[in-house]
């Protein structure tokens, strides 16, 4: 992390130090987070997060044939390009009228399931644990480190560490067996997601309509043998990542408010049930409440929606902060929704991007390129800066109060989540539950990657048993044939491994009139709306306590980092742009029909 | 909103919003366009896939067809009752 350090400014009775991390690492983009710190107090008193790239997918889109739209916004992103085409193809099903074939869908969640066991292990193993290993506390908090060594491990007959310390050894950066038990399974994980959606994170397979995945036997056992290896390593890590948060809480009394904010939770939904979904906006209500991770919107640890169509039509898009100019004037695509609900000029569906470059000003001015996504509380008449707790949280949140989900291996009960896992090669049978915390903090964000990952492993077993089930009745139906309408419009909704993702799409002349994904991040990192509501990180940073035992001149920032990391962020979704029109480089590829020359 | 940034047609670089997009260098469908190469596509270019019969809008079955076209009968199923598995 780069960190830069500013004179002492007085502010009424307190000296308040400004120190920046600009760019925030371990995450793809470009985040920075820029702070005023009492040091005296060790409290943060003021965050704002920023982005220097421009975000801009959706002015490129426009004029494309719609039926590119999954492979190009895969583009959006070298880790989650996946949700990105899955969102789209969902999107694009609605506007050409596609029920997609139910093998289809058990591909598509079972490469999605690869997925998030893929990302959510790598992320939190070898990303988010380097702020926890023994390495980054002995320099932080070596007092901590002292107290971890002589603190026993209550489940280390599961995973095999005798302290506290022994796991914050185990997940040292190259060298702690833990962090290279999770690199080697991030290749089994990537494996099963290669057999169903072919290529790793682009993929190859998935197009409106269905898939090219051919479903034979062999796929699903493939993915099977993969999966139980994997299964037995979550079912050390849950344990252990319980092991490790809880000793954070024994050992810093206090450490829950660090990262603590207002529950504002969304989450879109993910893994469609075939029985239900069709496609059709008319019945997104019903198919939306069968997905086997439930959709909901969560204030203040209450349910308040669990109806996509009341999500989709609370969203909107604020600027305040970022460098765009208002898009109000501007043509509005889509006045009233196919249910004959209005459609607000701020949703996605009537966005128009018109990027202003402008000097960042982060003490009154504008100071992001990226936007200010709110949803509409229509009982209250707020813009809530939702966030997606780094995205498991919302989910397991959403789905445990809905108590919807009712599957041999996933269970909602209204207020937790029970997860079966089958017997594996080291372990027998296991049963876990993850239960509604009191807060959403730093530490239950990385609690519930965790649990997510046993989760998204215990649907996987679902998904195959109701695949094969078809597969051994003969089935081989894994595409529906469609044409492409002249005019109209589809909205996709998915989980992204970090969180809500969004994809609303227009269609005229068979060409994309207007194309917006909103993916998690900008929902975490946005910065200040026009009313002056705080995006989810700087809400969660501002106002938190410090615990680093560092003084000013040492200052690492880690509890900080720990909990801008704890939302998972990645901010890769920007388009680099070239100025000026210049060419930087042609070169000839040679392809079947005619060579193209392709500028760089 | 798509227009040519000087108002002719010689100038194909659109403004959108207020951005300059380049000119496209290749039409997404390019290579498809070769006689005789099938465009995937196509309309109904799932109905040429041999040995594969829809029973409904959710079902359809293989026969060995999909796997080759020399004597396909003669590698089916030996008992209609037998599922009809993909080839792998």
């Amino acid at each position: 992390m780069t960190t830069t350090t500013r004179a002492p400014t007085t502010t009424g009775q307190r000296k308040l130090v400004s120190m920046a991390w600009d760019p925030v690492t371990r995450i793809i983009g470009n985040l920075g987070i820029y702070t005023k710190i009492d040091f005296d107090n060790r409290e943060v008193v003021e965050c704002k997060s920023t982005s220097s790239i421009f975000r801009g997918y959706s002015v490129f889109l426009r004029g494309k044939d719609p039926r590119d739209a999954g492979f190009i916004t895969s583009r959006i992103c070298g880790i989650c390009g996946d949700n990105h085409t899955t969102c789209s193809v969902y999107a694009q099903n609605m506007a050409y009228g596609i029920k997609m074939p139910p093998l289809a869908e058990w591909i598509y969640n079972l490469g999605e399931a690869a997925e998030y066991m893929f990302d959510h292990a790598i992320f939190q193993d070898n990303l988010v644990f380097v702020d926890f290993c023994e390495q980054m506390v002995r320099e932080t908090n070596p007092g901590l480190l002292a107290k971890a060594q002589s603190t026993l491990a209550p489940n280390s007959h599961l995973h095999g560490k005798r302290t506290i310390a022994d796991i914050m050894r185990a997940v040292n950066p190259f060298t702690g067996d833990i962090y290279r038990e999770a690199l080697e399974m991030s290749r089994l994980t990537r494996e099963m997601f290669c057999l169903m959606e072919g290529r790793h994170v682009h993929p190859s397979t998935l197009y409106p309509g269905g898939t090219g995945t051919v479903a034979t036997p062999q796929v699903f056992t493939d993915y099977l043998s993969r999966l139980l290896r994997f299964v037995d390593f979550a079912k050390k890590l849950v344990p252990l990542n319980d092991d490790l948060f809880d000793f954070f809480y024994d050992a810093m009394p206090g450490y829950e408010k660090v990262g603590d904010r207002r529950i504002l939770l969304g989450c879109w939904g993910s893994f469609q049930n075939p029985d239900a979904c069709d496609y059709r906006y008319e019945t997104m209500s019903d198919w939306g409440r069968a997905m086997y991770v439930t959709p909901g919107i969560i204030v203040d640890g209450k349910l308040v929606t669990t109806d996509l169509v009341d999500i989709n039509l609370g969203i909107r898009i604020l600027l305040g902060s970022s460098y765009y100019d208002d898009w109000i004037g501007e043509e509005m695509f889509v006045t009233e929704d196919p249910l004959g609900n209005p459609v607000d000029p701020r949703h996605p569906w009537n966005q128009t991007t018109i990027p202003r470059p402008q000097k960042r000003d982060l003490e009154n001015g504008n100071y992001s390129w990226v936007m200010s996504p709110r949803w509409y509380d229509k009982r209250t008449k707020d813009h809530l800066a939702l966030d997606t707790g780094g995205g498991p949280l919302a989910r397991l949140w959403a789905t445990a109060l809905a108590g919807i989900v009712h599957t041999p291996y996933v269970r909602s009960t209204g207020k937790s989540v029970q997860i079966h896992l089958p017997k594996t090669m080291s372990f027998g049978e296991m049963d876990l539950e993850w239960k509604i915390p009191r807060r959403a903090n730093t530490l239950e964000r990385d609690r519930a990657r965790a649990y997510f990952i046993a989760y998204a492993a215990a649907m996987a077993f679902y998904f195959i048993d109701k695949a094969l089930e078809r597969v051994h009745q003969g089935d081989v139906k894994v595409f529906q044939e469609f044409k492409v309408p002249d005019e109209g419009i589809g909205c996709g909704f998915h989980e992204a491994v970090r969180g809500v993702l969004s994809h609303h799409l227009v269609i005229r002349d068979r060409k994309i009139a207007n194309y917006h994904p909103y993916p998690p991040t900008p929902w975490n990192a946005s910065p200040r709306d026009r009313f002056g509501t705080p995006g989810p990180y700087e809400d969660a940073v501002q106002g938190m306590p410090l615990f680093e035992e560092n003084d000013q001149d040492n200052f690492k920032g880690i509890d900080i980092m720990r909990t801008v990391r704890s939302f998972d962020p990645c901010l890769p979704c920007g388009v680099h742009m070239y100025g000026g029109g210049r060419v930087i480089h042609r070169r000839h590829v040679p392809m079947f029909g005619g060579g193209h020359d392709v500028e760089e | 909103m798509l227009r040519n940034r000087t108002g002719n047609n010689h100038d194909k670089t659109k403004v959108i919003a207020n951005v300059v997009v380049g000119k496209p260098d290749v039409k997404p469908s390019a290579p498809s366009h070769v006689p005789g190469v099938f465009q995937g596509n196509h309309p109904h270019a799932g109905e040429r896939g041999k040995g594969i019969h829809e029973v409904d809008g959710a079902y359809a079955e293989g026969t060995a067809r999909r796997s080759t076209g020399i004597r396909p009968k003669a590698h089916d199923v030996i008992d209609p009752r037998m599922p009809r598995l993909s080839p792998a």
